[in-house]
């Protein structure tokens, strides 16, 4: 143990990209039994500074003590060797493989000629979920598990090697509030044994319910370090952003009228994994309203929005956007019966980032500069100039590569683009995500502004206070069902967590339902 | 304010000086690169590389003689570098040119002594028949790559024997000339692509190639299907989800992209050697993926690795002929440059975008 | 049909399955290596220069593995470590090993298309015991050479390394699932650099058995596209061991039959030629009409590598 029982002692660390600083100045030290939250916005570096403990990114400056010895993890076997395990945001798990193979991997139990003992396998990792209380069929293969049951999954990798220290990168983001209130059980259970947690968060409400520490991470700087007691909320989140965020935008009220620009009628879709993602949605946009679509990430969003742009081919049902009712269409049909499209993935679907900046703001503007086979690339150059004026691209030029942009200027880019076609329907996909705080004015601006010009907006965000302070309407996702659809004003974030969560059918029959722990397993 | 104004104008300068250079250093390097692995190689084989690379050189450039040989084997090399040069920006991987100039070599060979016209007709009508021979055969694995993601490299690289063997049927059973060479009827002389070289079969094909690459720059820089194809080879899913029709974009590529190869075979058969001949090529599809390569996809750079791979061909002739080197020698050098720009290519590409893992 | 027939196809098979081997340890760890005809056309001029210099079928054999693993390093490192396109880079190894080996055979064995010498020593046939006096089974089964055997007898061998080692465990989720791997503290290098070098090593017994077994001699590019004939096996079976030798046996009866017919149809030998290039193809078709039923489900998008 370390001097004064600190188990990981990080101290002063930097790390940078290229010209991007991803780390100024980290010091960070985390205790034998204690669960240490980081909390910080997107982008802060926190976790750069995790994958640089699990020795997945090397550091330019500084120390890392574990127990007291000075480390230097090269690739993450070393650091699991040391007793670290981290959980990812993203799970890192092999889905056709068993529960068991997935946990084995890496320390695998072995008889004679390398063979693998699958018998000891099973029972070691039955025996472990028994310990944890993490109970899980060895047996059962990876890729049909639900979110949750990976987590643990995960979980259950880092304890089988023994990982004294965890980290947790965003671990609630894709769970459901009784799946979240689990994980804490779990979280608290190995805190008493002894094991030391690093809780990845940006949500302040967990961090305060069950953190000991909490250290606030800002600009790649840690800033504050403290106990959790009688710290509240609004002065976290204001050591997050460095000042009161109030992330409201000024709208006046909405007044859609009756043009359903956007309607989707019983839709059904398949998912990547064979699932039913989209099971008979139906919903409407109005021309003059912005709409939310809230849900726990996972829960049949993304397929319903594919299924919309057309990336995606439906099951059943009909989508139509400003009168034109198909049953399929390819993107570029849609897009032509006047959809604007702003995708999530900027990275893949979005934009294409080894393409210059007037390449990635003409293509789906194409016919507006050819003339017969001939590209007007010159004008299309030109309006790329006035596009990345008028919506403020910093740093950016016609010829600039995009993949050399920041997140939020790529938003920005996404946003000219999609938001300058004659396209009377707006889908924007986890607008603010990746993008610092002074962009997400700016975008939702942008999108109120679409709204007062009598567009039909429709907004999916996995984040409450976005929806709440942009929307007029939420619609609530829940395995592949809308399960509410709810006038913003009139409701409130609690509910709407409830209903992510799959409660609306407890709703009614008992209030008390915070209490029950088995309640709300409504399927 | 000028403080911070004077780094960045260096960072801009040096911004310039690497863009004007960089398009050119890393085929200097590979080109280098070749040469040394290709003079351990001579040493292995026994001879002195400086005199082999002597020869090599001299007998692809020094004098009208080898260079018209050179010039003759780099027309070939252009159409097929060409074809290559345009799918691989696509981000298609048409590699077939081989089998795609071979079908084209065939359709102008049959027409070009079973029809009887005037010359202003008949060339034409060799060199378009040649054109969609070449389109059909990529056809085939553009069909199944588009309709049913079946990877297109092993179908191009099947394709290749495939239309061997039945040119070979064509030329040596079906339709064989009388005599014992297997080959097609000579062509008439309508069909004939006027040569102007006394020492080598150097035609008028040659401006055909040269006028392609025209063609394909100016679909590159100054039309909508050109810009489709390169988002289309950047990043295919963001082309689709930008409203780009994928899949008949990707057809159009490799229907292009083999006809330009077929037009390598109406060379061939029209102006070098006025009749088709069974298994008359010496792998010009192959080394049109090395040309592509070296020219980094550039029409204009596809002339000039074509022009370095041509002189390389002619000198390999002679170096065969004086030496006991092997005109395989150059094959080697050919594809040691492939592989080292492969790497280079790759390194830009991953520098370009070092996630700034948040 | 006959039993000459079923002879031949299992001899003609051996190159197939051994090259298939090879190509099915990379594609589990999730690299598609187009490089296997150079990988063999190098092992097939080793093997016979090493065994005309010392005329010794061993050291043949064995000069022929090292040449392809040498060759298969190469690639790795160029693909692996430089981050060449795999693609490219296999196309460029395979051209540089075709033309590697007719600069050498003229080189160093001074022949300019075909090399072949009575110094060469052949495999004697084995006469397996019981089976050969089977009735209909034995005469196909039994009085091939030690090469063709042990190609068979691999097949299981690598099935148990897949499918009940750690190695195997680690290959399998190499391929299909890297960042899980990774963060698991596999070293997913050192794991696809050997696949690679074991690719190398079957392709080096596939070129051996080319030049040294199948028949006694070296000719340029005499591996006649087997490397790819072997990934159309391996994709059909999706990399299962068992049924990728089953699939390579087709190929293989295929060409036996393609062999055989001109005699019986009097038919041109090219069109007779095409046959195994054209069922391959049809495999391919196959797995794609396969891949696009099981995608259509679900209905993503269709423009995937």
């Amino acid at each position: 143990m370390g001097a004064d029982g600190d188990v990981i002692a990080m101290s002063h660390i930097a790390k940078r990209f290229d010209e991007l600083v991803a780390i100024h100045d980290a010091s960070l030290t985390v205790r034998a039994g204690e669960i240490h939250a980081l909390v910080g916005e997107n982008g802060a570096g926190k976790t750069t500074l995790m994958n640089i403990l699990y020795g997945l990114l090397p550091r330019d400056r500084g120390d890392i003590h574990l127990r007291g010895e000075p480390v230097q993890f090269v690739g993450p076997a070393q650091a699991i060797a040391a007793g670290i395990g981290m959980v990812h945001q993203h799970f890192k798990l092999a889905p056709s493989f068993t529960v068991a193979e997935n946990i084995i991997l890496g320390a695998e139990p072995l008889k004679s000629l390398d063979r693998i003992d699958r018998t000891k396998a099973e029972q070691e990792t039955a025996e472990l979920g028994r310990r944890f209380g993490l109970g899980l069929d060895p047996r059962s293969i990876v890729g049909a598990l639900p979110v949750g049951l990976r987590q643990r999954v995960e979980i259950l990798k880092a304890l089988y090697r023994d990982a004294e220290i965890m980290i947790l990168d965003e671990p609630t983001a894709v769970l459901t509030p009784q799946e979240t209130r689990e994980l804490f059980t779990t979280m608290r259970r190995l805190a008493e044994h002894g094991r030391s947690i690093i809780f990845i968060t940006h949500k302040l409400r967990e961090v305060i319910a069950v953190s000991d520490r909490i250290s606030v991470m800002r600009h790649g700087r840690i800033i504050s370090t403290e106990p959790n007691q009688g710290v509240t909320a609004h002065h976290l989140a204001s050591l997050m952003v460095g000042r009161s965020v109030l992330l409201r935008v000024h709208k006046t009220k909405a007044d859609p009228s009756e043009d359903r620009l956007l309607s989707v009628e019983r839709l059904t879709a398949i998912g990547d994994r064979d699932e039913t993602a989209v099971d008979g949605v139906s919903f409407f946009v109005r021309a003059g309203e912005i709409v939310g679509l809230a849900g726990v990430q996972g829960n049949g969003q993304d397929e319903l929005v594919q299924c919309i742009a057309g990336m995606r081919r439906p099951v059943s049902g009909r989508v139509g956007i400003c009168g034109a009712v198909t049953e399929h269409a390819d993107p570029r049909a849609r897009r032509a019966a006047g959809l604007a499209y702003i995708p999530a993935d900027r990275e893949r679907v979005g934009l294409s980032l080894t393409s210059q900046a007037w390449e990635n703001l003409t293509v789906g503007h194409l016919p507006e500069f050819s003339r017969g086979v001939a590209l007007m690339a010159n004008a299309a150059r030109r309006r790329a100039g006035e596009l990345i004026r008028r919506f403020d691209v910093r740093g950016a030029r016609e010829s600039t590569l995009a993949g050399s942009l920041s997140g939020g200027n790529q938003q920005k880019v996404q946003l000219a683009r999609e938001l300058t076609r004659q396209a009377r329907v707006v889908i924007a996909e986890q607008p603010s995500r990746g993008v610092d705080i002074g962009a997400i004015e700016a975008i939702h601006r942008v999108l109120v502004e679409m709204r007062e010009s009598g567009r039909a907006v429709f907004v999916i965000s996995a984040d409450l206070d976005e929806l709440f302070s942009l929307t007029d309407r939420i619609l609530v996702m829940y395995r592949g069902r809308i399960v509410a659809d709810l006038v913003a004003d009139k409701t409130d974030v609690e509910a709407v967590g409830r209903l992510m969560g799959g409660l609306h059918e407890d709703v009614e029959a008992s209030p008390e339902f915070e209490s029950g722990e088995r309640k709300g397993h409504v399927h | 304010m000028s403080t911070e104004a004077l780094p960045a104008l260096r960072r801009r300068a040096s911004a310039v000086m690497a863009a004007l250079f960089r398009p050119l250093l890393s085929p200097a390097v590979a080109v280098v690169i070749a040469i040394a692995v290709g003079a351990i190689l001579v040493a292995v084989v026994g001879q002195n590389p400086i005199y082999v690379y002597a020869i090599l050189v001299e007998g692809g450039l020094v004098g009208w003689p080898n260079l018209s040989v050179a010039l003759q084997l780099t027309t070939p090399l252009i159409f097929t570098g060409l074809a290559v040069a345009l799918s691989f920006r696509a981000g298609l991987w048409n590699i077939g040119a081989e089998g795609q100039m071979l079908m084209g070599a065939l359709a102008a060979g049959i027409l070009g002594y079973a029809v009887s016209l005037p010359a202003p007709l008949h060339i034409p009508l060799c060199v378009t028949a040649a054109f969609l021979g070449g389109a059909l055969w990529a056809a085939v694995p553009a069909l199944l790559r588009v309709y049913l993601s079946v990877n297109e490299l092993v179908v191009c690289l099947m394709m290749n024997p495939i239309a061997l063997l039945l040119t070979g049927y064509v030329s040596a059973r079906a339709l064989k000339a009388p005599g014992p060479t297997n080959k097609l009827p000579d062509i008439h002389d309508t069909a004939i692509l006027p040569n102007f070289s006394l020492f080598s079969q150097l035609n008028a094909g040659i401006f055909i190639a040269l006028v392609a690459c025209g063609v394909v720059t100016f679909m590159n820089s100054a039309t909508v299907r050109g810009f489709e194809w390169k988002i289309l080879g950047l990043n295919p899913r963001f082309a689709y989800y930008g409203g780009i029709d994928v899949g008949r974009n990707a057809l159009a590529v490799f229907l292009v992209s083999g006809g330009i190869a077929g037009l390598a075979g109406a060379e061939q058969v029209l102006g070098v050697y006025k009749a088709y001949y069974d298994n008359f090529s010496p792998g010009y599809g192959f080394d049109g993926i090395a040309v592509a390569m070296l020219a980094k996809n550039s029409p204009i750079g596809v002339i000039f690795a074509a022009f370095l791979f041509g002189a390389m061909n002619a000198g390999s002739v002679v170096l065969q002929m004086m030496t006991g080197v092997s005109k395989y020698l150059v094959q080697v050098l050919q594809f040691i440059i492939v592989l080292v720009l492969a790497a280079q290519f790759s390194f830009s590409w991953l520098a370009r975008r070092t996630p700034p893992d948040r | 049909m006959d039993s000459d027939l079923a002879y031949s196809a299992i001899r003609i098979s051996t190159p197939l399955i051994y090259a298939a081997l090879g190509g099915l340890l990379t594609y589990q760890a999730g690299i598609l290596n187009i490089a296997l005809d150079g990988f063999m056309i190098v092992a097939a001029f080793a093997a016979i220069a090493v065994a005309y210099a010392t005329e010794s079928l061993t050291l043949g054999v064995i000069g022929g593995c090292i040449s392809a693993i040498v060759l298969a390093a190469l690639l790795a490192v160029f693909n692996l470590r430089l981050r060449a396109n795999i693609f490219i880079a296999g196309i460029a190894v395979t051209f540089l090993a075709y033309g590697l080996t007719a600069l050498l055979l003229k080189g160093v064995l001074g022949q300019e298309g075909v090399f072949s010498s009575d110094r060469i020593p052949t495999f004697p046939p084995l006469r397996i015991p019981v089976i050969a006096d089977l009735p209909i089974v034995g005469p196909p089964l039994s009085g091939h050479t030690l090469l063709v055997y042990l190609a068979y007898l691999l097949v299981p061998v690598v099935a148990f390394f897949l499918y009940r080692t750690r190695w195997g465990l680690r290959v399998r989720v190499v391929g299909e699932a890297e960042d899980a791997a990774s963060a698991a503290g596999i070293n997913i290098f050192a794991i696809k650099f050997e696949t690679m070098l074991l690719s190398g090593l079957f392709c080096g017994l596939a070129g051996a058995y080319l030049s040294l077994g199948y028949v006694s001699l070296f000719a340029k590019q005499m591996t006649n596209e087997r490397g790819l004939i072997a990934l159309a096996a391996i994709f059909f079976a999706k990399g299962n061991p068992y049924w990728t030798a089953a699939v390579a046996l087709l190929f293989g009866t295929a060409t036996a039959l393609s062999v055989r017919l001109p005699e019986v149809t009097g038919l041109a030998p090219q069109l007779l030629e095409l046959i195994p290039y054209v069922v391959t193809l049809l495999t391919l078709v196959a797995v794609g009409v396969r891949k696009t039923r099981t995608r259509s489900r679900h209905g993503a998008w269709r423009f995937e590598l």
